[in-house]
């Protein structure tokens, strides 16, 4: 199982008496975009909500770059290098654009109450570099316009851009994009499908949870197919297309035209 | 005039208070009600250190006689002790309504602990007789003193603002904006949680605590019908008046509402038949107001936390 950056075994997680996710196994190389799919209550925002630490396994293991993380808190497995999104986006409301991407970016030293209080001008220095990066950042999605409007103000559209602005910001080993494609016009899927690749020729793993799947097909290298808390098939999309199982999942659906 | 300095000290005191209590609501988004305990608290420590031993029946803990200055600062460290452990405890998991509920329980069970275990703070007569401190180093009249004791007051409000609006303008003041506006956002990018807002916590303690030294030298006395969580409500209407978060709003806010809404109000007639009344007279024979050279109506600070504010006779009068 060398070379894979995360890796989830056996993983488990019940709400009362409902099984959310059932020896859930699966790995994911380093440098790979991986499409997670499967139909509503497959259980895979469970698992994204598990592995990033929002949500306590009942049982299993997550190992992400030679670390456990259960039982670790979401901010220490961000820190570690693992940023996850939700589903709708999340922006701070009231900061701004650029400000939203400063606080991506993730320089926890600058935030310590010791320094700001005695030295506070050295800190605004040493932003000069981080402000300069992100507005690079925003400047790469079409943002940098709007850098001093209040995150809360954006369009639909522009909050998801600015989502995929701040992962670059915070420069994660691993992206874990909870459908990243939920009210999206076509043109603005491109886009992201582009972000993802993008994320992906710079070294960063990326795993998608979706139910785009001409989207899935196009973006990811590998697919893994969830249905009832388990993990049934894993693969190159095209493979999949005709597993009976997978297709029983989706009950019978043609995967080329959802 | 001098029942304006008398009004404008207090405001500049509140300010301060308000400026500790818009990072814990302002900035971090939680409700405290337990807020005005750590000024209580200050208060009393304060004293309890600058009045000397106690003279039965009167009975206290410790009663040092240290410089007023010295008092402050040890004082405040008592408070953010305190705040340390309620923050410890309310602020892990509790959010919302469920935090605005702990704190208040957890300053109601002070409220009773100083209130009938009397060898702590005197029970509940209270504390007096920290009258003008340095008045006689300064060599100052009364008035003189307290004029001078205005300055003081607001040349502290003038550096806490200055500390206060370059943390707002900081890194930290926008993490903690940022776990404000969406705590699993934040957590999702590194940020832990608790340890942001409990920073901001025992900052914003501190404050009051600096509040709550300044406010018993200003009161000479404290007990604990000056202590009440109602007393938070006027603080949190002047924060929305001059706006969550924005610490300059805030001290504007401070001043208009209470000068413009509470001192104001007292030059409206009162009926007639309103009785007079409240524990302030409970304090009796200790009250600042009975001191030979007091030019503040005690009646202006005590009762009130009990609903009823006096006219601005006695005020106006001394």
């Amino acid at each position: 199982m060398s070379g894979h950056l995360l890796e989830i075994e056996r993983l488990s997680k019940s709400f009362g008496g409902v099984a959310a996710v059932r020896d859930c196994t699966f790995s994911v190389g380093e440098g790979q975009v991986v499409g997670l799919i499967g139909p509503n209550g497959a259980g895979k925002s469970t698992v994204v909500d598990l592995v990033s630490g929002f949500g306590r396994p009942d049982s299993g293991r997550i190992t992400f770059a030679g670390h456990q993380l259960v039982g670790k808190r979401p901010d220490i497995i961000a820190r570690l290098g693992l940023i996850r999104t939700f589903q709708t986006p999340r922006e701070w409301r009231q900061l701004t654009v650029l400000q939203n991407v400063l606080v991506a970016e993730c320089v926890f030293a600058h935030e310590s109450l010791w320094r700001t209080v005695t030295g506070a001008r050295r800190i605004r220095r040493e932003e000069g570099k981080e402000r300069i990066r992100a507005m690079e950042i925003l400047e790469r999605y079409q943002l940098s316009a709007l850098r001093d409007t209040r995150a809360g103000n954006l369009s639909g559209g522009q909050k998801r851009l600015l989502e995929f602005a701040r992962i670059a910001a915070a420069d994660p080993k691993l992206v874990f994009l909870d459908e990243p494609m939920g009210g999206v016009n076509p043109v603005l899927g491109a886009r992201i499908g582009d972000a993802i690749r993008h994320f992906a020729d710079e070294g960063h793993t990326v795993i998608v949870v979706e139910h785009n799947l001409p989207f899935i097909e196009k973006t990811c290298d590998e697919v893994i197919v969830m249905d009832a808390g388990q993990v049934i098939a894993q693969g190159p999309f095209a493979g999949l297309r005709d597993d009976p199982r997978v297709v029983d999942a989706y009950l019978g659906m043609d995967l080329s035209h959802e | 005039m001098m029942y304006w300095v008398s009004v404008i000290t207090e405001a500049g005191i509140f300010a301060i208070l308000a400026l500790g209590l818009d990072l814990v609501w302002g900035w971090c988004g939680d409700f405290d009600l337990a807020f005005y305990g750590y000024l209580a608290l200050g208060s009393y420590m304060t004293m309890v250190l600058a009045i000397g031993k106690p003279t039965p029946p009167t009975r206290y803990i410790i009663g040092l006689a240290l410089p007023y200055p010295l008092a402050v600062i040890i004082a405040d460290v008592v408070v953010v002790a305190l705040a340390a452990i309620i923050g410890a405890i309310a602020l892990r998991n509790l959010r919302e309504i469920y935090f605005a509920v702990t704190t208040l329980g957890a300053v109601s069970a002070l409220y009773l602990i100083v209130e009938v275990y009397t060898p702590l703070f005197n029970g509940y007569n209270g504390l007096f007789g920290l009258i003008n401190p340095g008045q006689a180093l300064l060599n100052l009249t009364y008035d003189g003193y307290r004029q001078v004791f205005m300055l003081i007051v607001f040349a502290a409000l003038f550096l806490v603002y200055l500390l206060v609006q370059r943390l707002s303008r900081s890194p930290f003041g926008r993490m903690l904006r940022a776990v404000r506006e969406d705590e699993r956002a934040a957590a999702a990018y590194g940020r832990g949680i608790f340890f942001a807002k409990y920073r901001a916590y025992l900052f914003g303690a501190a404050l009051a605590g600096l509040a709550g030294g300044l406010f018993s030298a200003y009161i000479s006395a404290f007990n604990p019908s000056a202590w009440a969580p109602q007393e938070l409500l006027v603080i949190y209407a002047a924060i929305l008046v001059g706006g969550r978060g924005n610490p300059r709003g805030v001290i504007v806010g401070v001043f208009v509402v209470y000068i413009g809404f509470v001192e104001l109000t007292r030059f409206l007639p009162s009926p007639a038949s309103r009785p007079e009344f409240g524990p302030g007279d409970a304090a009796g024979p200790h009250r600042a107001a009975d001191h030979p050279d007091a030019q503040v109506p005690a009646s202006g600070h005590l009762p009130r936390a009990c609903g009823g504010w006096s006219g601005p006779a006695e005020g106006l009068a001394a």
